[in-house]
């Protein structure tokens, strides 16, 4: 390398040294930190104790720690093709640009711009409370609102609910992958006589499909970390129904002091995550057609 | 020419920046930590600007919050070595922090007189003491209790609760104001933790905890299983609210309780909450009553005296001579007391207690008259809690209780499984 090449690169690591030593400091270091740490027995306020394999065999007899394992599956098996199918619904109804799609547009994708936030979580909270708004509602038409968030079996879909309320994000991006798809195939199609169901599942579906891939796959991510609302409408939920995994884990590292066995867990639900994500990679072979790859 | 003047410039400026930084390291600057009620802010932070008018060379920041983020927030502090000089603290937690070398021993201070304990009995002061050494000043003795409407009572004819009363005594009062009132008897016992377990056993004579602290206290899974079919039949009757009611509640406000919008003709409390819980009900008159005694001949009482939370300094304080003024002027000064108003209990200094009788306002006086009334009528304050109580308390007791309310599982089933989760923990620790 010459001179003026080094030089080059140097000058180059410096600009990005702010970002670099962030990234070290505050993701690196920490992510080698906690898988260390899920080896000791840690209570921040002693120095680490090695004990090797303990924390990970203690899971599989955690009672809580199983039932953290069902909510958060049962959570993203349920929110987020909710959440994708409202998603690509009101995509579709937006899809032509006119002012009023605009603005539809807008307020759909408001709700998950203020995502986590805390103060979504606790107005939800009232809204499903005892006597919250929808019960004030449901009793002007006469009907006697169940107890949404102390009965275990509703409780987990106040939370389902707020995540599909909040299908904007998603929303935008399949609009832009509707934008992308040839107006021509419509209107060959038409000519041909295809009705407007078959128009969508031979045309929309398969061109969108790498768009429902992205979205697919992001959304699991975000809903295997679902942790704010769980934290704030329902703590936990009754009877641990909603007990999300990364609340348990909160639960474990900060209430208990017991950083080791939360580590643990944490690096459990990356491997959960991962696995879920090469599994829809995987199968996408099988459902996802791109256009660059010719007939598929 | 042009350089000289920009670095001249440069050197002003930056001396600019150093000045105040400078005059503002002449006052010290202590930090304290507290939880509590709104109401208990407001009173804090008025008596905080009177310390500061009295040593106008300290400044004071405030850190308060509910108690149930106190914790966390503090031991995240710790572990960061960033904990305030000043913080409150709990009879759960303090001898944990005062082994782990958290907390500074005040004797030195108490002995220059900088902490002038002359006034307070030994007995308020021995639950801070952790191996002969004190580490923490109580802010005020208080003990649980049944707050409760006298107005709500003789609207329902009921007789109103006396000393020695029994869980039996207790239950009839309720299922009357059930019936002529259509009101909670009592509310707030299943999201206490364990405390009125704590004292069931207590009252029969036993502790949740063995003496080693290695194993569950009682040896007959009877008093498990009675004071849960007790807290079933008060459930089905409508005495006290269902589990779906305080699960949608959640963690409550003292200010948001039954007992002020009058939905419930008890609560429990501990009895320096009734300051707070009088504010919110608008000062309408709410008396304490003692915890009801087990429902067996020679029930021992079910009330002890406790520290309601001490002030400790921590021992990485940069100041702990200002750290223990401020630990003074809190026990000492009658101006202070006026406006703390025994929120947190009653204060342990006799000299307070008498200059302060004649400002109490009723619910003031009514916690004075409790404490007195549970002097007579208590058992000796049992031991701190072992370690690993905490993870009992989150991960076993609070689950199981929400099981058996909910009906999934029957008391007894519970017992044995309790006693096993328990015992479990505590061996491992």
């Amino acid at each position: 390398m010459s001179k003026r090449e080094r030089y080059n690169n140097i000058t180059g690591y410096i600009f990005i040294s702010p970002w670099l030593i962030g990234f070290f400091v505050f993701t690196f270091f920490p992510i080698i930190a906690s898988f260390i740490l899920a080896f000791t027995k840690y209570d921040i306020l002693t120095p680490p104790r090695w004990i090797a394999f303990d924390n990970w065999l203690r899971m599989l007899s955690d009672e809580r720690y199983l039932h953290s394992l069902k909510a958060t599956f049962y959570y993203v098996f349920t929110a987020v093709p909710l959440r994708l199918v409202f998603a690509l619904l009101v995509a579709l109804l937006l899809r032509p640009t006119t002012r009023l799609t605009s603005l539809f547009r807008g307020i759909y994708y408001l709700p998950s711009l203020i995502g986590g936030s805390v103060a979504i979580a606790i107005i939800w909270r009232q809204i499903f409370g005892l006597d919250g708004l929808t019960n004030f509602l449901l009793h002007l038409v006469g009907i006697k609102g169940p107890n949404w968030l102390g009965n275990p079996s509703t409780a987990i879909w106040t939370l389902i609910v707020l995540a599909a309320w909040q299908f904007g994000s998603s929303m935008l991006i399949f609009l832009a992958g509707l934008k992308q798809i040839p107006g021509s195939l419509y209107e060959a199609a038409s000519i041909d006589g295809a009705s407007i169901w078959s128009q969508f599942i031979k045309i929309t579906l398969p061109m969108l499909s790498p768009v429902i891939l992205f979205n697919l796959i992001i959304q699991i991510i975000n809903g295997f970390m679902v942790f704010t609302q769980a934290y704030i409408v329902t703590s936990g939920g009754p009877l641990d129904t909603t007990l999300f995994y990364a609340l348990y884990v909160y639960q474990r590292a900060f209430q208990n002091l017991e950083m080791g066995y939360a580590s643990a867990m944490a690096w459990i639900l990356l491997i959960i995550i991962a696995f879920f994500t090469i599994l829809a990679f995987k199968s996408s072979r099988l459902w996802v057609y791109y256009e660059s790859e010719g007939i598929g | 020419m042009k350089r000289l003047i920009s670095i001249v410039l440069v050197l002003l400026l930056s001396l600019s920046v150093f000045t105040p930084i400078l005059s503002a390291q002449e006052k010290i600057p202590l930090r304290v930590a507290w939880w509590g009620s709104q109401d208990r802010h407001n009173r804090t932070l008025k008596a905080i600007e009177l310390f500061e008018k009295k040593y106008p060379n300290i400044k004071v920041y405030p850190e308060y919050t509910a108690w149930s983020d106190y914790w966390t927030k503090l031991n995240t502090q710790a572990a960061g070595k960033n904990l305030p000089d000043v913080i409150q603290q709990d009879y759960a937690y303090i001898s944990e922090w005062a082994t782990r070398g958290l907390l500074l021993p005040l004797d030195e201070y108490v002995s220059k007189g900088i902490i002038d304990l002359s006034n307070v009995a030994e007995n308020s002061l021995s639950p801070g003491k952790i191996g002969g050494k004190l580490y923490g000043v109580n802010l005020g003795t208080n003990s649980l209790g049944f707050v409760y409407d006298p107005e709500l009572f003789k609207k329902a004819g009921v007789s109103l609760p006396k000393a020695g009363w029994t869980w039996n005594d207790c239950k009839e009062a309720m299922s009357k104001l059930k019936s002529k009132l259509g009101i909670y008897g009592i509310e707030g016992i299943t999201t206490a933790d364990a405390q009125v377990f704590k004292v069931w056993l207590l009252s029969h004579g036993y502790w949740l905890y063995s003496d080693d602290g290695k194993s569950v206290g009682y040896k007959d899974d009877k008093f498990f299983v009675d004071w849960f079919n007790l807290l079933l039949e008060l459930q089905s009757k409508g005495g006290m609210p269902s589990i779906e009611v305080d699960a949608a509640r959640g963690s409550l406000g003292v200010e948001d309780m039954f007992i002020v919008t009058q939905k419930s003709a008890m609560a429990l409390l501990w009895s320096n909450q009734l300051v707070a819980v009088s504010k919110a009900a608008k000062e309408r008159p709410l008396r304490l009553a003692l915890m009801p005694r087990a429902p067996i001949p020679n029930a021992r009482p079910a009330n002890y005296l406790k520290a309601s939370m001490f002030f400790s300094v921590t021992s990485q304080s940069k100041y702990p001579k200002e750290a223990a003024m401020f630990i003074d002027f809190f026990t000492n000064s009658l101006d202070a007391n006026k406006i703390l108003f025994a929120e947190r209990g009653v204060p342990i200094s006799s000299k307070i207690q008498k200059a302060l009788l004649p400002f109490l306002g009723s619910a003031q006086r009514e916690m004075f008259t409790y404490i007195s009334l549970v002097e007579k009528n208590s058992v000796p304050v049992p031991p701190p809690d072992p370690p690993g109580a905490n993870d009992v308390i989150k991960n076993v007791w609070n689950p199981t209780v929400e099981q058996i309310m909910y009906g999934k599982i029957a008391p007894d089933k519970a017992a044995a499984e309790f006693r096993d989760k328990v015992n479990k923990i505590l061996q491992q620790k």
